[in-house]
Protein backbone atom coordinates (compact mmCIF):
# COMPACT_ATOMS: atom_id res chain seq x y z
CA UNK A 1 0.00 0.00 0.00
CA UNK A 2 1.36 3.53 -0.81
CA UNK A 3 2.04 5.66 2.16
CA UNK A 4 0.38 8.51 0.00
CA UNK A 5 -2.42 8.43 -1.76
CA UNK A 6 -3.84 11.29 -4.01
CA UNK A 7 -7.35 11.94 -6.10
CA UNK A 8 -8.06 14.61 -8.13
CA UNK A 9 -11.51 15.70 -9.54
CA UNK A 10 -13.22 18.91 -11.03
CA UNK A 11 -16.00 19.74 -8.97
CA UNK A 12 -19.09 21.69 -10.14
CA UNK A 13 -19.86 24.24 -7.76
CA UNK A 14 -22.60 26.53 -8.44
CA UNK A 15 -20.90 29.06 -10.98
CA UNK A 16 -17.33 28.02 -10.55
CA UNK A 17 -16.28 24.68 -11.27
CA UNK A 18 -13.15 23.98 -8.37
CA UNK A 19 -10.62 21.62 -8.55
CA UNK A 20 -10.34 19.12 -5.51
CA UNK A 21 -7.24 16.97 -4.76
CA UNK A 22 -7.77 14.73 -1.81
CA UNK A 23 -4.49 13.47 0.23
CA UNK A 24 -4.56 10.44 2.14
CA UNK A 25 -2.03 8.72 4.15
CA UNK A 26 1.33 10.12 5.12
CA UNK A 27 3.02 12.57 3.14
CA UNK A 28 6.75 13.28 3.76
CA UNK A 29 10.30 13.66 2.45
CA UNK A 30 9.98 10.30 0.46
CA UNK A 31 7.01 10.97 -1.29
CA UNK A 32 7.01 14.82 -1.57
CA UNK A 33 8.23 14.77 -5.61
CA UNK A 34 5.46 12.45 -6.46
CA UNK A 35 3.25 15.05 -4.32
CA UNK A 36 4.96 17.68 -7.07
CA UNK A 37 3.93 16.43 -9.94
CA UNK A 38 0.43 16.00 -8.85
CA UNK A 39 0.11 19.46 -8.03
CA UNK A 40 2.08 20.87 -10.69
CA UNK A 41 0.05 19.03 -13.31
CA UNK A 42 -3.26 20.43 -11.71
CA UNK A 43 -2.02 23.78 -11.16
CA UNK A 44 -0.39 23.74 -14.78
CA UNK A 45 -4.46 23.30 -15.67
CA UNK A 46 -5.10 27.15 -14.51
CA UNK A 47 -7.90 26.30 -12.07
CA UNK A 48 -9.57 29.38 -10.59
CA UNK A 49 -9.43 27.43 -7.33
CA UNK A 50 -7.52 24.28 -6.35
CA UNK A 51 -8.71 22.99 -2.94
CA UNK A 52 -6.53 20.33 -1.27
CA UNK A 53 -8.43 18.32 0.92
CA UNK A 54 -6.06 17.32 4.19
CA UNK A 55 -8.91 14.95 6.08
CA UNK A 56 -7.20 11.36 4.95
CA UNK A 57 -3.77 12.87 5.91
CA UNK A 58 -2.14 11.36 9.17
CA UNK A 59 1.20 13.18 8.30
CA UNK A 60 2.44 15.87 7.53
CA UNK A 61 6.17 17.03 7.48
CA UNK A 62 8.02 19.94 6.09
CA UNK A 63 8.65 18.62 2.59
CA UNK A 64 5.25 18.49 1.65
CA UNK A 65 4.39 21.84 3.23
CA UNK A 66 7.07 23.20 0.74
CA UNK A 67 5.08 21.65 -2.09
CA UNK A 68 2.31 22.88 -1.35
CA UNK A 69 3.73 26.55 -0.96
CA UNK A 70 5.16 26.03 -4.39
CA UNK A 71 1.52 25.52 -5.87
CA UNK A 72 0.67 28.39 -3.68
CA UNK A 73 3.04 30.49 -5.49
CA UNK A 74 2.27 29.26 -8.63
CA UNK A 75 -1.22 29.30 -8.38
CA UNK A 76 -1.16 33.26 -7.30
CA UNK A 77 0.99 34.17 -9.82
CA UNK A 78 -1.71 32.54 -12.47
CA UNK A 79 -4.35 34.71 -10.38
CA UNK A 80 -6.04 31.39 -8.65
CA UNK A 81 -6.43 30.88 -4.93
CA UNK A 82 -5.19 27.69 -3.26
CA UNK A 83 -7.45 26.39 0.08
CA UNK A 84 -7.04 23.97 2.47
CA UNK A 85 -9.63 21.96 4.11
CA UNK A 86 -9.85 19.89 7.13
CA UNK A 87 -6.84 19.14 8.82
CA UNK A 88 -6.26 16.91 11.46
CA UNK A 89 -4.76 18.35 14.60
CA UNK A 90 -1.13 17.32 14.19
CA UNK A 91 -1.09 18.77 10.72
CA UNK A 92 -3.23 21.69 11.56
CA UNK A 93 -0.93 22.63 14.40
CA UNK A 94 2.15 22.06 11.77
CA UNK A 95 0.65 24.57 9.73
CA UNK A 96 -0.24 26.91 12.56
CA UNK A 97 3.43 26.59 13.85
CA UNK A 98 4.64 26.82 10.15
CA UNK A 99 2.50 30.33 9.61
CA UNK A 100 1.91 28.49 6.51
CA UNK A 101 -1.47 29.10 7.45
CA UNK A 102 -0.94 32.95 7.54
CA UNK A 103 -0.20 31.96 3.70
CA UNK A 104 -3.34 29.60 2.51
CA UNK A 105 -6.39 29.90 4.28
CA UNK A 106 -7.56 26.95 6.04
CA UNK A 107 -11.02 25.92 6.26
CA UNK A 108 -12.92 23.21 8.53
CA UNK A 109 -14.44 21.64 5.59
CA UNK A 110 -14.30 21.17 1.78
CA UNK A 111 -17.63 22.84 1.31
CA UNK A 112 -16.83 25.42 3.31
CA UNK A 113 -13.76 25.93 1.47
CA UNK A 114 -15.11 26.09 -2.14
CA UNK A 115 -17.72 28.50 -0.29
CA UNK A 116 -14.31 30.73 0.06
CA UNK B 1 20.70 16.52 35.78
CA UNK B 2 21.33 17.37 32.33
CA UNK B 3 22.68 14.93 30.14
CA UNK B 4 25.93 15.94 28.69
CA UNK B 5 26.15 17.21 25.27
CA UNK B 6 27.67 15.07 23.61
CA UNK B 7 28.42 10.90 23.50
CA UNK B 8 29.04 8.40 25.21
CA UNK B 9 25.07 8.32 25.77
CA UNK B 10 25.01 7.88 29.44
CA UNK B 11 21.74 9.15 29.93
CA UNK B 12 20.01 6.21 28.10
CA UNK B 13 17.67 4.22 30.83
CA UNK B 14 17.25 0.34 30.93
CA UNK B 15 14.78 -0.54 28.06
CA UNK B 16 16.52 1.74 25.17
CA UNK B 17 14.94 0.59 22.17
CA UNK B 18 17.29 1.04 18.82
CA UNK B 19 16.22 1.16 15.02
CA UNK B 20 17.87 1.75 11.86
CA UNK B 21 16.51 3.75 9.29
CA UNK B 22 17.71 4.37 5.76
CA UNK B 23 14.03 5.40 3.69
CA UNK B 24 11.29 4.14 5.67
CA UNK B 25 9.91 6.91 7.87
CA UNK B 26 6.66 5.60 8.58
CA UNK B 27 8.35 2.86 10.46
CA UNK B 28 9.83 5.84 12.52
CA UNK B 29 7.20 7.16 12.98
CA UNK B 30 5.29 4.74 14.42
CA UNK B 31 7.66 3.42 16.54
CA UNK B 32 8.03 6.90 18.38
CA UNK B 33 4.24 7.18 18.33
CA UNK B 34 3.78 3.88 20.46
CA UNK B 35 6.68 4.23 22.62
CA UNK B 36 5.55 7.77 23.08
CA UNK B 37 1.99 6.43 24.76
CA UNK B 38 3.48 3.88 26.52
CA UNK B 39 5.50 6.13 28.28
CA UNK B 40 2.33 8.58 29.09
CA UNK B 41 2.49 11.67 26.58
CA UNK B 42 -0.68 12.72 25.70
CA UNK B 43 -1.89 12.48 22.15
CA UNK B 44 -0.90 15.55 21.48
CA UNK B 45 2.69 15.64 22.58
CA UNK B 46 3.37 12.13 21.60
CA UNK B 47 2.41 13.39 18.01
CA UNK B 48 4.67 16.64 18.65
CA UNK B 49 7.43 14.17 19.31
CA UNK B 50 6.79 11.79 15.68
CA UNK B 51 7.28 15.17 13.93
CA UNK B 52 10.08 15.96 15.46
CA UNK B 53 11.67 13.09 14.69
CA UNK B 54 10.35 12.43 11.09
CA UNK B 55 12.00 15.85 10.44
CA UNK B 56 15.23 15.03 11.70
CA UNK B 57 15.17 11.99 10.09
CA UNK B 58 14.36 13.74 7.11
CA UNK B 59 17.63 15.43 6.96
CA UNK B 60 19.31 12.15 7.02
CA UNK B 61 17.41 11.03 3.85
CA UNK B 62 18.34 14.74 2.28
CA UNK B 63 21.71 15.08 3.45
CA UNK B 64 23.83 11.82 3.56
CA UNK B 65 23.93 8.71 1.67
CA UNK B 66 24.07 6.48 4.79
CA UNK B 67 21.07 5.03 7.28
CA UNK B 68 20.58 6.89 10.43
CA UNK B 69 19.91 5.70 13.79
CA UNK B 70 16.75 6.05 16.37
CA UNK B 71 17.57 5.43 20.40
CA UNK B 72 14.36 6.30 22.48
CA UNK B 73 14.20 5.82 25.90
CA UNK B 74 11.98 6.79 28.84
CA UNK B 75 11.94 7.34 32.36
CA UNK B 76 9.79 8.90 34.81
CA UNK B 77 10.40 12.31 34.41
CA UNK B 78 10.88 12.05 30.09
CA UNK B 79 11.02 10.69 27.05
CA UNK B 80 14.15 11.12 24.71
CA UNK B 81 14.48 10.40 21.39
CA UNK B 82 17.69 10.37 19.82
CA UNK B 83 18.96 10.43 15.60
CA UNK B 84 22.20 9.74 15.00
CA UNK B 85 23.67 9.88 11.26
CA UNK B 86 26.22 10.89 9.58
CA UNK B 87 25.50 14.37 7.99
CA UNK B 88 27.34 17.44 9.53
CA UNK B 89 25.46 20.82 10.43
CA UNK B 90 27.94 23.87 10.38
CA UNK B 91 25.63 26.31 11.34
CA UNK B 92 25.35 26.50 15.45
CA UNK B 93 21.92 28.33 15.21
CA UNK B 94 20.74 25.73 13.17
CA UNK B 95 16.66 26.30 13.46
CA UNK B 96 16.55 28.99 16.33
CA UNK B 97 15.15 31.49 13.69
CA UNK B 98 11.88 31.24 12.70
CA UNK B 99 11.71 31.08 8.54
CA UNK B 100 9.53 33.04 6.42
CA UNK B 101 6.32 30.90 6.30
CA UNK B 102 6.93 30.90 2.01
CA UNK B 103 10.74 29.79 2.59
CA UNK B 104 11.45 27.03 0.52
CA UNK B 105 13.31 25.25 3.35
CA UNK B 106 14.53 25.29 7.10
CA UNK B 107 11.21 24.51 8.53
CA UNK B 108 12.19 20.94 9.46
CA UNK B 109 14.60 21.86 12.34
CA UNK B 110 13.00 25.17 13.51
CA UNK B 111 9.77 22.58 13.89
CA UNK B 112 11.79 20.15 15.89
CA UNK B 113 13.02 23.63 18.50
CA UNK B 114 9.35 24.17 18.40
CA UNK B 115 7.51 21.32 19.40
CA UNK B 116 10.04 20.15 21.96
CA UNK B 117 10.99 20.38 25.42
CA UNK B 118 14.98 20.27 25.14
CA UNK B 119 17.28 19.74 22.07
CA UNK B 120 20.27 18.91 22.42
CA UNK B 121 22.29 19.19 18.66
CA UNK B 122 26.08 18.09 18.22
CA UNK B 123 27.83 17.94 15.49
CA UNK B 124 31.53 17.50 14.30
CA UNK B 125 33.06 15.47 10.84
CA UNK B 126 31.95 12.26 12.32
CA UNK B 127 27.86 12.82 12.69
CA UNK B 128 25.79 14.59 13.75
CA UNK B 129 23.15 13.27 17.10
CA UNK B 130 19.71 15.17 18.24
CA UNK B 131 18.53 14.07 21.58
CA UNK B 132 14.75 15.13 21.74
CA UNK B 133 13.39 15.68 25.29
CA UNK B 134 9.85 15.67 25.91
CA UNK B 135 8.82 15.92 29.74
CA UNK B 136 6.21 13.55 31.11
CA UNK B 137 5.47 16.47 33.49
CA UNK B 138 4.92 19.26 31.36
CA UNK B 139 4.62 23.13 33.24
CA UNK B 140 1.20 23.98 34.48
CA UNK B 141 -0.01 19.96 34.41
CA UNK B 142 -1.44 18.63 37.42
CA UNK B 143 0.65 16.04 39.22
Amino acid sequence: MDLLTTSVATVESGSEPYTLVELVGEADVTNSDALREVLDAEVAKQPRTLIIDLSGLRFMDSSALHVILRANRSMDRQGGVVALASPRDPVAKMLRLTAADQLIPVYASVSEASAG
Amino acid sequence: MQPSRGLPLSAQANGAIYHTYRSDLSQVRALVLRRAREAGLTESRANDLVLAVSETAANTLRHTRSPGTLVIWHDAAEVVCEIHDEGTITDPFAGQHKPPPDASGGHGLWLVRQVCDLVELTSDASGTTVRMHMSLRPPGAAV
